[in-house]
């Protein structure tokens, strides 16, 4: 069964195996697995274990995510990244893997807790995502190398998520989400839980909704957690450099109905009034800006950019002089 | 004595001369048939016999051959019935031999002497006028489709008296000739418009775009969205068939014995064939070769709707089609090449469900919505010019008494459209904007330094591919010709970047 198992590649350096066995016996075993009831003997690792000097959080949620979720989680990720906080998560599809490449696209370590051996990539779509972060963090499992996944492995995964990490962040969960077993469990463990307020009449809200009112942490911005953390949030040098985008009245216009949720070009042509061809050529002027992104045909959502006073600002943009099409 | 009447086989979509000769002689009495013949054209021999009796011209008790030649040619069908009857008549003394000289004859005949219509007749009058034949006899339901062919006179024969009556008296039969319509350029009526389809503006639009250009249209969205309903109506903006394109579709309909009574075909063809079509059948075959799907939707419109459903081995066969116009099937007998100019317009679900973006609704992981959108081969759709999305309409749209434009105002556009085109690729191998290759992007859609700046951006931001690139001017090309404007300007990029083909990043949602 195991063998027939063909996810498993690149764990082997000159015939020496990359994976290590960290047994609770080990100094390097995490100090914050340590003082936990019901932790594994031992941890596999493919890359780093985190940091136990530097502060970590989990960022879990819905695997069928919307594109308001993955922008969400994207932004938590870089920015606590950013500010020097170890990411935590489970490297399935939808939030985790988003939570992911958020920390990794703004150099932050981050690190993937798997239900499988750590040598056994799954899902298998996050390949790429899996051969990135040993290399800035690491890639942990209690199964053995070379164990495939299964269902019963993920709910004591999760135990582990949540021992990594010194606060749990649900960005979106449905009523009865993998990703509530996490927080429960970090609730035990005596650990912080926020949560990303959705809308009231999403599904994908309402695990984080039930969460608020149970009492958990609204996490309105990064900063929010950063503070929890207890670490203040300072501007950088780096925010210098993110440029000024401006936008020309038409394309305001566009921005300004264009949110985090997905929007249809047919309902930006009604609430506008703007003919397909002038939609279109607004709309692709802004996605060339670096303002939205297509997440599905004719499907726009906004990036992670920001408006200050009326301006957009981007880290990612290409700049544009604005001008009337 | 012999006797040799001149008939037509039909094989895929071409017609090959046949002599249909008969000998009766002196022996014990029967009646023999040879030349390579498929079942149904031995039978003839039973049905004309008995036929010529029920008329009162028993064939005498002699030793009666009928051969057709030449032999190595499959003779399939029951157009032979009538030449064959001819032919016996003529042997028999009753019809004088000068009389059936330059003379072509194709026709089923019943038991009682009336005569039946068959396929392919409108390939059988070119074949006549190709073999220097001034006179065809055909069935009087045939007679309208073979009538096209001017310097042929074309008479419709409804029974074996009338065949006989013609033979004898060939003036009489010359003036009951069939008169060759007139063609008038874009005369069609379609049952549908574009007028009744509410809201849906960017799928109209791209619709527009697609038809002035002849690009190959990509529509997703969720069920029951109006995809259908798009491309059912995406001839009615096309403009009215010339009459060498009629001919070309006329041919094909008539191998396939699907022309209804008009005559020649009118409409543009609109064709969707199920997705559990096999590739022969989309691509033409069968035991007796026929032309497939492709060939049926030449100057028209080949709808695939459930685009991911479609066999691999079926949608590889567009390929060739697709950039050449025609599709060439190699059999053991043969090399056949069929008509295939068609424009494909294809739809298909975001994801399994249907409902990708709206989570409420759909909980497709990414990996399977990936797994869903890889099911349709790259090559395929890198040859999608324009892709839309068409979702539902809500309810208020639905039941508004909208003033949309209707597809005869579209149609003005796209025929001007149309016009640039042919004046600008007077001297080219091809006719339209998407036809145009890679190294005639650059001679024919220059980009001034603006056009030329906004291409560099969107090449590094949206992450095109090459053929994306020159996909994207090809079709602000298009929009250009729509708005009459020799120069393409920023904002046809624009649009053409906004009704880009479906690229990596929606087959790669990670």
């Amino acid at each position: 069964m195991e063998d027939t198992y063909n996810n498993r590649r690149n764990t082997t350096v000159n015939g020496e195996s990359r994976i290590q066995y960290i047994p609770q016996e080990d100094v390097r075993y995490p100090a914050r697995l340590r003082v936990l009831p019901g932790m594994p003997k031992g941890i596999y690792v493919l890359g780093r274990l985190p940091d136990d000097n530097r502060p970590s959080v989990a960022i879990v949620g819905a695997r069928s995510s919307s594109a308001y979720g993955d922008g969400t989680a994207r932004l938590f990720a870089g920015e606590l990244a950013k500010a020097g906080v170890q990411i935590i998560s489970g490297m399935a599809w939808g939030i985790d893997g988003k939570a992911h490449e958020g920390a990794l696209e703004r150099g932050g370590d981050t690190y993937a807790v798997l239900g499988s051996g750590v040598d056994v990539c799954y899902p298998a779509g996050h390949r790429r995502l899996y051969e990135k972060i040993p290399k800035n963090g690491g890639v942990l499992s209690e199964q053995p190398p070379g164990m495939p996944p299964k269902p019963g492995h993920f709910p004591a995964r999760n135990r582990i998520i949540s021992g990594l990490a010194d606060l749990v962040l649900v960005v979106e969960a449905r009523e009865r989400s993998g990703s509530l077993i996490t927080a429960d469990l970090a609730l035990e463990q005596g650990k912080d839980v926020f949560a990303v307020p959705g809308r009231l009449d999403d599904e994908l809200s309402r695990g984080c909704l039930n969460l608020l009112k149970q009492g958990a942490g609204l996490a309105d911005r990064p900063e929010t957690i950063l503070e929890c953390l207890g670490i203040c949030p300072e501007l950088k040098a780096e925010e210098v450099n993110e440029k000024k985008i401006l936008l020309a009245k038409d394309e305001n216009i566009v921005y300004s109905l264009i949110r985090l949720q997905p929007v249809r070009l047919e309902e930006l042509t009604e609430n506008t009034g703007f003919s397909v061809q002038k939609m279109m050529t607004v709309l692709v002027g802004l996605q060339l800006k670096g303002c939205i992104r297509e997440v599905q045909k004719n499907y726009y959502v906004r990036t992670n950019s920001r408006i200050i006073d009326g301006e957009v600002f981007s880290d990612c943009g290409v700049t544009c002089e604005g001008k009337d099409h | 004595m012999f006797s040799s009447v001149m008939s037509a086989a039909v094989l895929g979509m071409e017609a090959y001369p046949v002599q249909v000769e008969a000998d009766i002689s002196d022996g014990l009495p029967m009646f023999c048939m040879v030349g390579d013949l498929a079942p149904e054209v031995r039978e003839a021999a039973d049905r004309v016999r008995t036929a010529l009796r029920n008329i009162r011209i028993p064939l005498p008790p002699r030793r009666v051959t009928v051969n057709l030649s030449p032999a190595h040619i499959r003779k399939i069908g029951t157009r032979f019935d009538l030449p064959i009857a001819a032919s016996l008549l003529t042997a028999m003394g009753i019809i004088p031999p000068e009389h059936t000289g330059g003379i072509l004859i194709a026709g089923e005949v019943g038991l009682n002497g009336k005569v039946r219509p068959v396929n392919g007749i409108l390939q059988t009058v070119m074949l006549a006028r190709d073999q220097g034949c001034t006179w065809c006899l055909v069935p009087e339901e045939n007679a309208r489709e073979g009538a096209a062919v001017p310097e042929v006179a074309v008479t419709g024969v409804g029974t074996l008296k009338e065949l006989l009556e013609y033979l004898t008296y060939p003036e009489k039969g010359r003036k009951r000739a069939q008169s060759v319509p007139d063609w008038k350029e874009g005369e069609k009526i379609y049952p549908v418009d574009f007028r009744e389809i509410n809201g849906q503006e960017g799928a109209k639009r791209a619709a527009q775009i697609a038809a002035a250009g002849m690009h190959n249209l990509l529509m997703i969205g969720s069920p029951g969205a109006g995809k259908t309903m798009i491309a059912r109506r995406m001839p009615t903006i096309l403009p009215g068939l010339t009459m060498q394109e009629s001919l070309e579709i006329t041919r094909v309909y008539s191998a396939c014995g699907l022309l209804e009574e008009e005559g020649l075909v009118k409409n543009r063809p609109f064709r969707a064939p199920h997705h559990t079509i096999s590739a022969n059948a989309l691509a033409g075959g069968g035991r007796y070769i026929q032309p497939g799907e492709v060939s049926l939707a030449t100057r028209g419109i080949l709808f695939l709707d459930e685009l991911p459903e479609f066999s691999r081995r079926a949608l590889e066969t567009l390929r060739q089609p697709m950039e050449e116009g025609v599709i060439q099937i190699s059999r053991t007998d043969g090399k056949y090449v069929f008509p295939a100019h068609f424009q494909l317009v294809a739809a298909m679900n975001p994801c399994k469900c249907g409902y990708y973006p709206d989570r409420s609704r759909c909980r497709c992981l990414p990996g399977e919505i990936h797994r869903y959108l890889g099911r349709v081969s790259r090559p395929l759709l890198d040859r999608m010019d324009l892709c839309t999305e068409v979702s539902r309409v809500d309810y208020q749209n639905l039941v508004l008494e909208r003033k949309n434009e209707d597809s005869r105002s579209m149609r003005t556009k796209v025929e001007s459209a149309w016009k640039m085109q042919q004046a600008r690729y007077q001297n080219c191998p091809w006719q339209f904007n998407s036809q145009l290759n890679a190294a005639s992007v650059g001679e024919f859609c220059p980009l001034g330094n603006r056009e030329s700046r906004v291409m560099e951006i969107a090449f590094e931001k949206l992450e095109l591919s090459v053929r994306a690139y020159h996909r994207i001017i090809k079709t602000a090309r298009t929009i250009a010709d729509l708005e009459g404007e020799e120069r393409i300007r920023e904002e046809h990029l624009l649009e053409a970047l906004g009704f880009r083909g479906a690229d990596q990043k929606f087959w790669n949602p990670e």
